[in-house]
């Protein structure tokens, strides 16, 4: 069933007090940004001069062609795994529907040293291509566009899976069938009727690779790709002047922005609703056992890129830490930090993200559309700026929370929000509002129908936006590098700091405990998302 | 139908607000409960070269220590932010630069010690101690051994050549060493000559540019580059692991009586203008320009202790067979910033 409008009539002052929060929080988010703007609007025509004829044009390029060719391949990839995992039923289907969402797990700079070590001169990789190709020949070094893309490529794609899976799974079967009785081949079924409906969460997942791109710090870093985010970083280590890292921060910001418009746009004219009356599921068809070889093959080749082969690595090295008693017990503290911060910002994420993202569904009025574009300002603007704009603003209006980790949450919660709401939206868009008017109809007020026939229905949904900030959070860098108060380490600083003298086998053990704490929760969205429906 | 999806919700809506609450109570423990004790450090040198000399002053004198480590330019910065807030007693930065641009923004204080005086000669120190120089490292070319002859480079502003085009290895412009040495050529040779090494380096290294000198030097030593600008111990760092490595400082640049030397930086501390444990600061100043302190702390790194009597680790060349360009090291906190924008201009990365 296609709706062309969602709006429906939602109580005045219910929904006015709604923006009211929305506003207020929107306001906040977007603080740090005025901010930045102003600073950099205020800035010395020179240094705009300056950065426009060095670094700007290289910037611009170098970002696009990374953001664009992780767009591509995490689509690949993302949209394959999941056709095979939902279409098709072969021997240890059930189990990869997990694993494949591993790699989530892992913080993209660890993924990047782990391919600088694999792929620089005279690694694992590098030799075995010698001995395949011959010695003259190098393969790629890592230090280059393809090195950066293949390690943000093989670090975002369970993004695009993992909604591309949802939809895949949520898609009504009777569609598929209505198309081929009425005489539409396979293939013209599939991109006609499949692709069309499921192209929503395609470009959530989508905008979410490319914003985690940009933003991204870690990863480019490691592996000198420069990108927007890194240079402003280089700018803010380097400087004692902020003004050329507004100014780029500005350009970042609108940049990202573009995006995070124009799937705003693209959505709002393709909207779709299923009937969950006559709802059936697609069966997974049954493979031969040639089918289930090369699938197999397939996902062990990804899965081993993207998970088994660092993490194995990681569990050698730590087998070293340990046997060379560099591993004590200030690790607890580490990992508590480390779960304390992450779940307190996922938890208060929710909170703060369901007026936005709720009035953004039923109501996108000019105003409620303004509050969520602002909340989603936070993603693109970079993790140091954001920090250090906090730390103006805050030990200015409220200094009694200087010092303390609630900055830190603050900082986590701007940056980090829109991952969140994003997959609340998507949710909140699979609930036909025709549900929700029957119980208004029915006489339900309008809390009350929220709690009783929206949450329930979204619930995994939002269990997913939970989990996608958590373990943002616990990989978070820059801004905890410039925020943490004196003596509060988490595992990413402690792989950051080990990892950055290149210690591999001290930055070893905290990258795997976090790898290992993000692992029950990655395993957990499978498991809700598998029930949603 | 009805009722026990309601009963269902309204559990899970409790259980919701109880999680809530405990994650709330958490997140509010560590918030107020930051210790207010002991003596806190800013350390721009890495974790791993400073936590030992800490431990041993704890041991000694019993105050406990606790350190934040970052660039150095990032901690001045948050310095300047914190004001009067800070939590910190000492800034310790592995550059003479900042803690001379720390001072002038009035984040570090005078100190009057005669144990300073005594034990670091006045070259390495600001003129009222607000800093103290407490070991020194020498800016150097490295070269890999079988592929470069020593006498093919005199000078390092000869690394503008473009016969060695895509052989060389560069710090990128965040590199507080690069702007510190590119500091003391500029203070020697003037900006056109600044400029013109700056320009042929960039088209020199290409794609060679480096955010960590260790890199740089392991670039060198296998081969991928012929050159590369480096701190000194990182050179003896990697030698430390890998002894075979064809790989060497080369001391004989910018020598003779025309040359303009080598450039000499150097690690210092110095006590913050808002340190709320001062008393404690002191100790640990004067722990650090003992002989023992400067023992530790240069080793730990191998780099040059400033105190007269103190000996260098062996494996480093004789601190006289070689000598270093006199420039005052507060110019280099004077020349920071237009630096900043020369490297900048020309582009570099």
């Amino acid at each position: 069933m296609v709706s062309d409008s969602s709006t429906f009539r939602i109580p005045s002052v219910f929904s006015q007090s709604l923006s009211l929060i929305s506003l207020g929080i929107a306001g906040l988010i977007v603080l740090p940004l005025v901010y930045v703007a102003t600073t950099a609007l205020l800035a010395d025509s020179a240094v705009w001069g300056r950065l426009w004829t060095t670094r700007v044009p290289e910037l611009f390029f170098n970002t696009i062609s990374l953001a664009g060719t992780v767009a591509i391949g995490t689509l690949l990839l993302g949209v394959s795994l999941a056709w095979f995992l939902t279409q098709y039923d072969f021997g240890g289907s059930r189990t990869w529907e997990w694993v494949i969402i591993l790699p989530l797990a892992i913080p993209s700079y660890v993924l990047a040293y782990i391919y600088s070590y694999l792929l620089g001169l005279g690694g694992p990789l590098d030799v075995t291509w010698q001995w395949l190709v011959g010695e003259d020949s190098h393969i790629f070094s890592p230090f280059t566009f393809a090195g950066a893309a293949l390690v943000m490529t093989l670090n975002t794609f369970p993004f695009v899976y993992v909604l591309a899976r949802s939809a895949f799974l949520n898609f009504n079967i009777s569609y598929e069938e209505v198309a081929r009785v009425t005489g539409a081949t396979r293939l013209s079924t599939f991109f006609r009727v499949f692709l069309p409906l499921i192209r929503p969460s395609l470009v959530a997942g989508l905008l979410l690779a490319i914003l985690y791109v940009v933003s991204d710090f870690g990863a480019v870093s490691l592996l000198r790709y420069q990108t927007f985010t890194y240079a402003i970083y280089q700018q803010m280590t380097g400087r004692f002047d902020y003004t050329a890292a507004s100014c780029l921060s500005l350009l970042l910001v609108i940049f990202a922005l573009v995006f995070v418009v124009g799937e705003r746009w693209f959505r709002k004219t393709s909207r779709f609703y299923q009937t969950s009356g006559a709802f059936r599921r697609v069966k997974p068809r049954t493979c031969t056992s040639l089918q289930t070889g090369l699938i197999t093959l397939y996902l062990l080749v990804i899965v081993g890129l993207a998970f088994a082969l660092p993490v194995m690595l990681l569990m050698q090295w730590t087998m070293t830490a340990i046997a060379e008693g560099e591993l004590s017990f200030r690790f607890l503290g580490f990992i508590w930090n480390s779960i304390l911060l992450s779940g307190s910002t996922a938890t208060l994420a929710l909170l703060v993200g369901t007026p936005l993202a709720y009035l953004a569904c039923r109501k996108p009025t000019r105003l409620n559309m303004l509050c969520l574009q602002g909340a989603y300002s936070g993603y693109v603007l970079p993790g140091p700026v954001a920090a250090l704009a906090l730390l103006v603003l805050i030990s200015q209006m409220v200094p009694v929370l200087y010092g303390t980790t609630v900055i830190l949450v603050v900082a986590y919660l701007i940056h980090f929000l829109p991952a969140g709401l994003q997959a609340m939206e998507s949710a909140l868009h699979q609930v036909n509002p025709n549900v929700e008017e029957a119980a208004r109809n029915l006489g339900a007020r309008a809390v009350r129908t929220f709690r009783v026939i929206t949450l329930p229905l979204v619930k995994g949904g939002f269990l997913g936006a939970w989990i996608l900030v958590f373990i943002q959070c616990m990989k978070e860098l820059p801004a905890t590098l410039l925020l943490r108060p004196v003596g509060f380490d988490t595992l990413a600083i402690r792989v950051w700091l080990e990892a950055s003298e290149e210690l591999f086998q001290l930055a070893a053990p905290p990258a795997l405990l976090i790898i290992i704490v993000s692992i029950p929760v990655v395993i957990l969205l499978t498991r809700r998302t598998g029930s949603l429906s | 139908m009805m009722l026990p999806v309601c009963a269902v919700i309204n559990k899970r809506a409790v259980s919701w607000t109880l999680n809530f609450l405990t994650i709330v109570s958490f997140l509010l423990v560590p918030a107020f409960s930051i210790a207010d004790e002991g003596l806190v450090v800013y350390s721009g040198r890495a974790e791993r070269l400073i936590q030992p000399v800490l431990d041993a002053f704890e041991a000694r004198t019993g105050i406990p220590v606790r350190v934040l480590t970052g660039s150095s330019t990032a901690l001045v910065n948050r310095l300047q932010f914190e004001g009067e807030r800070s939590p910190a007693d000492v800034f310790i930065s592995n550059e003479v630069g900042t803690l001379e641009h720390a001072h002038k923004l009035h984040l570090l204080r005078p100190v009057a010690m005669k144990e300073i005086d005594r034990a670091i000669p006045s070259a390495f120190r600001a003129p009222d101690n607000s800093w103290i120089g407490l070991s020194g490292r020498i800016w150097v070319v490295v070269y890999n051994t079988t592929l470069v002859q020593p006498d093919q480079v005199q000078s390092i502003l000869d690394l503008a050549d473009p016969r060695w085009k895509g052989k060389l290895a560069i710090p990128n412009a965040g590199n507080e060493y690069l702007q510190a040495g590119v500091s003391v050529i500029h203070a020697l040779n003037g900006k056109q000559m600044t400029e013109q090494f700056l320009k042929g380096i960039k088209a020199n290294a290409g794609s060679f540019v480096f955010g960590k000198n260790r890199q740089i030097v392991k670039a060198v030593a296998q081969g991928e580059v012929a050159l590369g600008i480096v701190n000194h111990y990182y050179i003896f760092r990697h030698l430390d692991k890998h002894p075979q490595a064809p790989i060497a400082p080369l001391l004989t640049t910018d020598q003779g009586s025309k040359g303009m030397g080598i450039v000499m930086n150097a690690s210092g501390i110095g006590i913050t203008a808002h340190a709320p444990h001062v008393a404690a600061a002191k100790r640990l100043i004067q722990f650090l320009v003992s002989q023992a302190g400067q023992k530790l702390f240069a080793d730990l790194n191998k780099e040059y202790p400033l105190h007269p009597e103190v000996a260098a680790d062996a494996v480093l060349p004789d601190r006289k067979s070689f000598h270093v360009a006199q420039v005052p090291l507060t110019r280099l906190g004077e020349l920071r910033d237009p630096i900043m924008t020369v490297i900048e201009d020309i582009g570099l990365r």
